[in-house]
């Protein structure tokens, strides 16, 4: 346990300097895809790992998030910029609409609601082409040549949207969640609202998602409702952030979002060009094995097992897990 | 717990014993290229480095195996005939999945770590917009071959240049085809709902409306689907004229072997480019494709210079027919080589001027970056009509250069045996 909260002070010092070291525009590029994955990896933790409603639909609040920056400059001409402010409070209100349907819900048919609420949005933003420009996307062109205020601006993402869970998780509010996880019916007849709390476990959580969203349209220059709102490459890439970092644990996403990107950027150039080719065709693959793995050996993530992946090199004998998982 | 070390333990030799594989297998040329790339940086050195994004795996795969091998052939030619001034020209491929998001990263890393001269590539239209954008920003020079949504050349970027027409001059030689042969009242535009699919179809329906052809359907469908009798049904119900499709490989195949199930006999069915001629939509339609006709920009009896040349090689090479994706990254690789050639020195402005003053011919056909109507630094391409005839596609349309006579009108019920 030592070591841990050693290596909690150690991480954002070292992601504080890494510009300072690091002077590649390619691999800050790395670290604040990194980062901006931790924010949505969290918030979707913060539902689906703290409060038990697995969501497969957080595309939605990203994309909500991009389309408040992209339509502001593409309407009315403003900065997208403003979009930082407009994408979080956007997403908030869409997420409690969403939770407000969906909550009567429970367990994997409230997943399957997700699923369908994500294509719909999908498919809405690719229909009304007039509106939103539809699959000729949204262009614009970066406000900074430099890397470093978008790194920097990720990173304070991240910390605060880590810290806000971490915050409402030692709250009372924190307790009310994990009560509804472990058993909805016995926390309403303590007289804890199951749906007033998971409202605002998804609130929290679509407000950070948002705010990622409005970053990715500022950052990334481009967004079209193929990419924000892929069931693939958000959604679901969200829920595997969680699941390899650990699920139901405050640092498993912010572990897991780096270990995703990390892996995604190495196979996809080949380990940085020393390796064959045929090594980027196969990412898609190692992915797969990554995941599998990591259910098979460690289903409570990186950060959830961190025990079990020391005890194996010290040989002490395993303990028995008091982490309890959700998904 | 011991098994679960031994697991650990045989991926990591597993993990060793892939990358030594993979190592001792390429290690000199790979250590060799290392190498050589540090020295990139400094033009000093003896080779120039160009990085070039393609979908390599993904859904537009095809599109890009088409195309690396091209660029590979015509890599291979240019460096026998002496590179650039004696310098060694390498190709650095980077994998953009067809995401616009992956695209970017790859450009990033080429500028920035790989540090190379110039770009090249750019399949899908929002990919090749998405780096175009970090291209501009960067300020470094950009020669896109097949990425034609119209938006892309028309945003005054002044190292963006761009060998295909926009995706709106496609159906040019179609239009023509129409007016003078077919002669239609009404039209259906069939479209993927993507960056190329919605600006191609957009300006077709413009095009219809122009010349008076009333579009009875106009609807996207998303790409990847398994059953379009849906949408063709409603075809059928309004009996149109002409087909106008533009899809991709899967769903274009489909589209047509599902009207022929439902015998939607129109007087033509027209694609878009794209899926449509590549070879295998003949092999995974069967007599369900003939007879489909499609633009195109490019074909190999064309009167181009080395056109013939590079498709006999192509198949001889990579066994199996080429079509215009190739042949566009084929010419654009002479033209890299060719405008690095010419540049006073690799510095990116240099580049931009030598590729700006490009006028030459290749197997694509002139080329030379203009300004015109809204675009800059777009090259003027004219467009062919091709048709499925017996299992071959040959050039019908314009008949002055013609491979074959076009086959018109036809007669569905007889082709397709019921």
């Amino acid at each position: 346990m030592k070591n841990r909260s050693w290596a909690q002070l150690i991480a954002p010092l070292i992601l504080l300097a890494f510009p300072l070291f690091v002077d590649s525009d390619y691999y800050r590029h790395v670290v604040i895809m990194a980062l901006m994955w931790v924010v949505i990896g969290s918030s979707w933790n913060l539902l689906a790992g703290f409060t038990g409603q697995v969501s497969f639909g957080h595309a939605i609040f990203f994309g909500i998030g991009a389309y408040s920056a992209g339509l502001l400059k593409m309407h009315l001409g403003l900065s997208p910029w403003w979009g930082m402010l407009l994408g979080g409070p956007m997403a908030m209100a869409i997420g409690f609409v969403i939770g407000w349907i969906c909550f009567r819900l429970r367990g994997p048919y409230f997943a399957l609601a997700t699923i369908a609420v994500g294509e719909i949005f999908h498919l809405l933003f690719k229909y009304f082409n007039n509106f939103t420009g539809g699959m000729e996307g949204i262009l614009i062109i970066q406000t900074f040549r430099s890397k470093l205020p978008y790194y920097f601006l990720a990173l304070g993402l991240a910390g605060a949207c880590v810290l806000t869970i971490i915050l409402v998780m030692r709250s009372k509010w924190g307790y009310y969640f994990i009560s509804i996880r472990e058993d909805q019916d016995a926390a309403e007849s303590m007289g804890i609202s199951a749906f007033r709390y998971k409202s605002l476990s998804l609130m929290i959580s679509s407000f950070f998602t948002g705010l990622a969203g409005a970053f990715y349209m500022n950052y990334m220059a481009f967004i079209d409702p193929e990419v924000v709102y892929s069931l693939h490459y958000i959604s679901i890439m969200a829920i595997l952030v969680g699941i390899i970092g650990g699920v139901g644990t405050i640092w498993g996403p912010a572990v897991g979002a780096f270990i995703m990107v990390l892996v995604q950027e190495t196979f996809r150039s080949s380990i940085f060009g020393l390796a064959p080719d045929w090594v980027s065709e196969a990412h898609a693959l190692v992915f797969g094995v990554l995941v599998m793995f990591v259910i098979l050996f460690m289903a409570n993530g990186v950060v959830g097992d961190w025990k079990k992946i020391t005890h194996l090199f010290t040989g002490k004998k395993q303990a028995p897990s008091t982490n309890g998982s959700a998904a | 717990m011991k098994r679960l070390l031994t697991m650990t333990l045989a991926c990591a030799v597993g993990l060793a014993m892939l990358s030594f594989l993979g190592c001792s297998s390429e290690q000199k040329t790979e250590k060799a290229e290392k190498a050589e790339k540090a020295v990139v940086a400094a033009p000093a050195g003896d080779t120039v480095t160009v990085g070039i994004i393609l979908p390599l795996s993904g859904g537009q795969a095809k599109f890009g195996e088409v195309e690396k091998k091209s660029f590979d052939m015509a890599l291979d030619e240019i460096n026998t005939a002496g590179g650039i001034n004696g310098k060694k020209l390498v190709f650095m491929y980077e994998d953009d999945t067809g995401r616009p998001d992956v695209g970017r990263s790859a450009a990033e890393k080429l500028i920035n770590k790989d540090k190379v001269v110039m770009l090249g590539g750019g399949y899908s239209s929002s990919v090749t917009f998405a780096v175009a954008g970090v291209a501009q920003q960067n300020r470094l020079p950009f020669l896109i071959n097949t990425g034609s949504a119209d938006k892309i050349t028309e945003q005054g970027w002044e190292y963006i240049f761009r060998l295909n027409p926009p995706a709106s001059e496609y159906p040019k030689a179609v239009e023509s085809f129409l007016t003078e042969v077919v002669k239609p009242k009404s039209a259906a535009i069939l479209f993927e709902n993507s960056n190329f699919g919605t600006s191609s179809s957009k300006e077709f329906n413009e095009t219809c409306q122009r010349l008076g052809i009333e579009v009875v359907l106009l609807e996207g469908y998303e790409h990847g689907g398994v059953d379009f009798k849906p949408l063709l049904v409603k075809v059928k119900e309004k009996n149109p004229d002409i087909v106008y499709m533009v899809s991709y490989l899967m769903d274009a195949s489909l589209l047509m072997k599902q009207s022929k199930e439902l015998q939607i006999m129109p007087k033509a069915f027209i694609g878009g480019g794209a899926g449509f001629t590549l070879p295998e939509f003949i092999e995974n339609t069967g007599s369900a494709g003939n007879a489909v006709f499609s633009a195109t920009l490019w074909y190999q009896t064309l009167p181009y210079p080395g056109a013939k040349e590079y498709y006999d090689k192509f198949v001889k090479l990579y066994d199996g027919p080429t079509e215009y994706h190739g042949a566009e990254a084929y010419a654009a690789a002479f033209v890299i080589a060719d405008t690095l050639k010419r540049a006073k020195s690799f510095s990116a402005e240099d580049i931009r001027q030598a590729l700006a003053e490009t006028d030459m011919t290749t197997v694509f056909g002139p080329v030379k970056f203009k300004a015109y109507d809204t675009k800059t630094n777009q090259n003027d391409v004219a467009t062919y009509m091709v048709q499925w005839i017996d299992g071959n596609l040959e050039l019908v349309w314009p008949e002055t250069h013609a491979s074959k006579k076009y086959m018109y009108p036809i007669d569905w019920a007889a082709m397709w045996g019921k």
